[in-house]
């Protein structure tokens, strides 16, 4: 049997299919977690469950919500599991009331029972199911409850007959419709409602222009639904919602004076903490583990007589490339769990409405948001996570601008440069560069608002979930699917990279092994592009050339490949620290540290992140000209950094006191421009009538 | 008068939905707002755009553009 699991957005559909399947897919409290219909097996059964994106209701809004109707018309499940929340219960039952109207058998999960008398409710379990004529089950997808008395009534539901629900004018008109066909009922409602969808003939839209007398049919459906729903509620509720301490947390979170350090400082401390803290905790230590073990191997290798090719195989390109990558993984995890909590706790959703009036003004709206702070993970999720957004244009405009976020592959490369750079304040210099990452977004979504998108969405209607404690077992197990994903990366294609640069850097173009690095296949490469790099480096460096290149592979591949080129060509000394000045990287300087970390930053993301937005974007013209815009901004500001930097330099001006000054002329500007706008008109405010005029 | 005209911590009961965007409009009565919905205005954030609305027993986010468009009469509760 097929079974569909459907209910509204954030009514804990995953964690119910989780629960039934035993299987640990990914769950979260904000609205759209789930964005493509999922499926596994029901324990102890054959039975098929699809876990769908959430909806509101069966007329879609957004694309992921497509999905979940499509589902149901084209995939023809055997039983519907409607999952409710229990504490939202009128808007929920919405739903509900429509899936009642389909020939499919539905059964009523009624999930998060366990909140309900926190809530301060009590509900008539038995009265709403007879009110309905559906059957209920209480189940809580976290507490396991009533998970197995729902598997085992998947077996014996039915369907059963629709309540009516509707005025008699209007019931009668849908029984005067074309009866022969499944889900006639719902079909018929739709008709009545002149869906695109389900077209009535012209004889049925003679039945229904005679029988309903209404001037807005789809108005008059929806609220003769709520109105029965609010019938159903007040008998079977007993006790009402009381307030929640939701309440009080939105009053500290989204208070007037508190909410944007609070969330300027949320985002620092994610960085700060990730990189700076833990960062300069472990970074020697793990750094001396794989020397260490390098020469442990190599050391091994001699004595067993084992070829110096392979020795050099294994201990510099393998050891070297995949262990500096693996070396981050204390930071990732800091920085992976710092994310899960915010995506947990329901606070990403304020964010989301906090910034949502100043996104607007570029062309982007809240929700471009929760695609930026789930893209500081991993940009492919990021960018999915853009089907929410129901305006076409906005949707592209975030496709396009989540990789500029700085995500986790991302990380190492700050990491290492900001470390050794800065050792001081490697904190301080990761967080600036995810606050340059916000400019970087400002200006380029001004620009293209300007000269690319110009259809504007002037609609935000989003839910706002309630906090929640995060579930530490979810918590946990996000963070570590994605260290393992992270590791097993690095174990697959990192690995396989390392060889390859080992090869390429090991051998000349007639296949010479041994040659000098300089003469390698990889350096002639590089040499024939360093000019590339020549204004933000001022170095014409092969080696930062072709590294930055492999970023497309994944971006933490950039690390990997510098620490496998510097392992060859430190012969100087053995361990050389990749930026030692004897070493090849030893050009590096402070400045052009942070235009190179800008450059890898902006430019085009990774292949995987690409392909996610090929999906999005539909295009491949468009995706071309948004990659080609992506890395020629990157080469801009790296290059910006670079050029200004160093004439700070040779005029020996700080460069916090470059920043600060920067700073305040923005400032300045703004206030003036704000001061002007007062002027001229009212401010807008919709709480004050005195300067309505 | 205007949902937007609300002030925090009223209620008031829908009167009419004037959105032309049909889309929009359904997406607003999917959430629930139809006409007789209480609604109550729970907290308006520092840009005080947009705002935040109460009503069946979950809160909902809405731009003031939007709230122009719904009419209402302030009630008691």
């Amino acid at each position: 049997m097929k079974i569909g699991l459907i209910g509204n957005q954030n009514s804990g559909k995953t964690t119910v299919f989780n629960a039934l399947t035993g299987l640990n897919n990914k769950v979260g409290n904000w609205p759209g977690v789930t964005l493509e219909k999922k499926s596994g097996k029901i324990k102890g059964t054959n039975h098929e469950l699809v876990d769908l994106p959430g909806i509101y209701s069966l007329s879609p809004y957004t694309i992921e919500e497509t999905v979940s109707c499509d589902f149901i018309f084209d995939d023809k499940p055997d039983v519907l599991i409607n999952v409710v929340d229990s504490t939202e219960l009128e808007r929920s039952l919405y739903l509900t009331t429509q899936l009642l109207e389909l020939d499919i058998p539905v059964i009523l999960a009624l999930n998060m029972t366990d909140l309900l008398e926190k809530n301060g409710l009590k509900l008539n379990v038995d009265k709403l199911s007879k009110l309905l004529n559906v059957n209920i089950i209480q189940i809580s997808g976290v507490t396991q409850n009533g998970i197995d008395k729902l598997i085992s009534l998947i077996d014996t539901v039915s369907i059963k007959s629709s309540v009516k629900i509707y005025s008699d004018d209007i019931e009668k008109c849908l029984s005067s419709l074309e009866q022969n066909v499944k889900h006639s009922r719902f079909i018929n409602v739709k008709k009545i409602e002149s869906d695109s969808r389900f077209v009535a003939s012209d004889s049925e839209k003679d039945i229904i222009h005679s029988l309903c007398k209404y001037n807005d049919l789809e108005e008059t459906i929806a609220t003769q639904r709520y109105n029965f729903i609010e019938k159903v509620k007040s008998s079977c509720v007993i006790q009402n919602k009381v307030s929640t301490i939701s309440q009080k947390l939105d009053s500290i979170f989204l208070n007037k004076i508190l909410s944007f350090p609070i969330f300027i400082g949320l985002m620092f401390l994610i960085y700060y903490l990730s990189v700076g803290v833990v960062g300069s905790a472990t970074v020697d230590m793990v750094g001396s583990c794989i020397d260490g073990l390098g020469e442990f191997v190599s050391n091994c290798f001699i004595s067993w007589n084992v070829s110096e090719i392979i020795t050099s195989l294994v201990v510099d390109g393998i050891i070297a490339g995949v262990g500096a990558v693996l070396g981050f993984v204390p930071q990732l995890i800091i920085l992976f769990l710092c994310i899960s909590l915010l995506e947990t706790s329901g606070y990403m959703s304020r964010i989301s409405l906090l910034l949502d009036k100043l996104f607007r003004k570029l062309g982007l709206s809240g929700k471009s948001l929760i695609s930026f702070i789930v893209g500081s993970g991993c940009s492919v999720p990021g960018i999915m996570s853009t089907r929410t957004i129901e305006n076409e244009d906005e949707r592209k405009m975030t496709t396009i601008l989540t990789p500029f976020i700085p995500c986790s592959a991302k990380l190492p490369i700050i990491a290492l440069f900001a470390g050794y750079f800065f050792p001081n304040n490697s904190g301080v210099v990761s967080a600036s560069l995810y606050f340059f990452a916000i400019a970087v977004i400002i200006i380029s979504a001004l620009i293209m608002k300007k000269f690319i998108f110009k259809n504007i969405s002037d609609t935000y209607i989003v839910e706002l979930p309630e906090y929640k404690i995060p579930n530490v077992k979810y918590v946990a197990r996000d963070v570590f699917d994605k260290v393992i994903a992270f590791i097993k990366r690095a174990g697959t294609i990192i690995l396989l990279c390392s060889i390859v640069i080992w090869f390429l850097l090991s051998f000349s173009f007639n296949f010479t092994y041994g040659v000098d690095i300089e003469d390698s296949i990889l350096a002639t490469i590089g040499n024939a592009l360093s000019w590339i790099f020549y204004p933000m480096l001022g170095s014409k460096s092969w080696g930062a050339t072709v590294s930055a290149i492999q970023g497309l592979v994944a971006k933490e591949q950039v690390v990997s490949s510098m620490a496998v080129i510097n392992g060859l060509a430190a012969d100087v000394e053995e361990g050389a620290a990749i930026f030692s000045t004897s070493g090849i990287f030893g050009f590096f300087s402070p400045v052009s540290a942070y235009a190179f970390m800008v450059f890898n930053l902006f430019s085009a993301p990774c292949f995987g992140a690409i392909g996610a937005m090929q999906r999005e974007l539909g295009g491949g013209k468009q995706l071309l000209k948004a990659i080609g815009f992506q890395t020629i901004i990157a080469w801009l500001l790296g290059t910006l950094v670079f050029q200004i930097g160093t004439l700070c330099q040779t005029l020996n001006i700080s460069v916090g006191s470059v920043i600060i000054s920067i700073l305040l002329i923005v400032i300045i500007i703004a206030v003036i421009l704000n001061m002007q706008k007062k002027k001229n008109k009212c401010s807008g405010c919709p709480y004050c009538n005195s300067c309505k005029s | 008068m205007k949902l937007s005209d609300l002030k925090v911590g009223q209620t008031a009961k829908v009167q009419s939905i004037n959105i032309t965007d049909r889309k929009i409009k359904r997406h607003l009565l999917d959430m629930g707002v139809v006409v007789g919905t209480k609604v109550k205005i729970t907290k308006v954030p520092p840009m005080k755009d947009p705002v935040c609305i109460e009503l069946r027993d979950y809160e909902l986010a809405v731009r003031k553009s939007d709230m122009d468009k719904i009419e209402c009469e302030v009630i008691d509760v």
